[in-house]
């Protein structure tokens, strides 16, 4: 347990966190019409509501990985990280229950897959509880400021 | 409570810019994204209709009418023979990778810039033979761009439904791009 509060961890944590983000950010950013196309195959969202997440969501990833990466506001962008993981849980958790074959579009689009959706799962409570542990840290951080 | 309530302003305010951002950037894209999706197929129809809109389509009748689809080995036959045009509509750099030889790429994806550059070859002869494929038997790329060639007129026009996996598999010649 000692390990994961080291401040060295929590740092290589905190930037590996942004580092994804804003690679999936920038992955998707350049092309939102495949993008689109892959949250299309998950059946949640009406067509009014695609495109408007395809063209919002990877910037809001780059600015969230960047203010994690930078350390400015790390407590308020790693709470949202965990808000975006437990979305994305969800959007893939229903996609396997209905026994949809769909494109997770997390790291760019490509080829649907039940495979991938798994391990796209995975990745998303990974990422949840990486969010997670830096939110607590830089909390603890706060507290130890404020006394 | 109050750094709780700071932190969800902060991330509604980010949120907003990035919506802006993106949406920003959007106007300055070559094709922006409409604000209400389209799929695949609605999209393609959309091309077509741009592309028929700019041209009255003709189709004299064909002088060798292929078969709706071909088998590999049909489709090896006509390859090897250079009996037409064979058309590759997986995204253009999945055809850069490797294609069949001879092929031309003609994107689903992007089929107006694709057929705006084929153009010259295909509109020689709307009834020359024309064998369309894409990634695999489950792609439906190929079945939609063929729709779209029927409907600009072009007459004969065939599926290779095994597509680029079933040729690989057969271990059957490749091209790259130049």
């Amino acid at each position: 347990m000692k390990f994961f509060n080291n401040r060295w961890f929590l740092l290589v944590l905190r930037l590996a966190l942004g580092g994804v983000f804003l690679y999936a950010g920038a992955t998707k950013v350049t092309n939102p019409q495949a993008f689109a196309d892959s949250i299309a195959t998950f059946k949640m969202l009406p067509p009014q509501l695609l495109n408007i997440v395809a063209l919002g969501l990877p910037p809001f990833e780059i600015l969230l990985g960047l203010m994690l990466i930078s350390g400015w506001k790390a407590r308020a962008a790693s709470m949202a990280l965990a808000g975006l993981s437990i979305v994305f849980g969800l959007a893939l958790g229903q996609a396997l229950m209905r026994g949809l074959v769909v494109d997770c579009g997390c790291f760019g689009s490509g080829e649907p897959s039940t495979l991938k959706t798994w391990a796209s799962f995975g990745q998303a409570f990974l990422l949840f509880a990486g969010s997670i542990w830096v939110f607590r840290s830089a909390s603890n951080g706060l507290k130890q400021d404020a006394t | 409570m109050k750094i709780l309530r700071s932190d969800l302003m902060l991330i509604w305010l980010v949120a907003t810019t990035a919506l802006c951002v993106g949406l920003l950037i959007n106007q300055f894209r070559d094709t922006p994204l409409p604000l209400v999706y389209r799929d695949k197929a609605e999209r393609l129809q959309d091309s077509v209709q741009r592309i028929v809109s700019k041209e009255s389509a003709s189709a004299p009748a064909p002088i060798v009418q292929l078969p709706e689809k071909l088998t590999l080995e049909e489709f090896s036959s006509y390859v090897e023979n250079k009996r037409g045009l064979v058309l590759d509509t997986r995204p253009e750099i999945f055809h850069r990778l490797g294609h069949v030889p001879g092929a031309l790429s003609l994107p689903r994806d992007d089929f107006e810039t694709g057929y705006a550059a084929l153009k010259g070859k295909l509109e020689a002869d709307r009834s020359q033979a024309i064998v369309i494929y894409c990634s695999n038997a489950s792609c439906e790329d190929s079945g939609l761009v063929k729709k779209s060639l029927d409907a600009l007129g072009f007459s004969n026009v065939a599926l290779y439904e095994g597509g680029w996996s079933d040729w690989t598999n057969a271990k059957k010649p490749e091209e790259t791009a130049q």
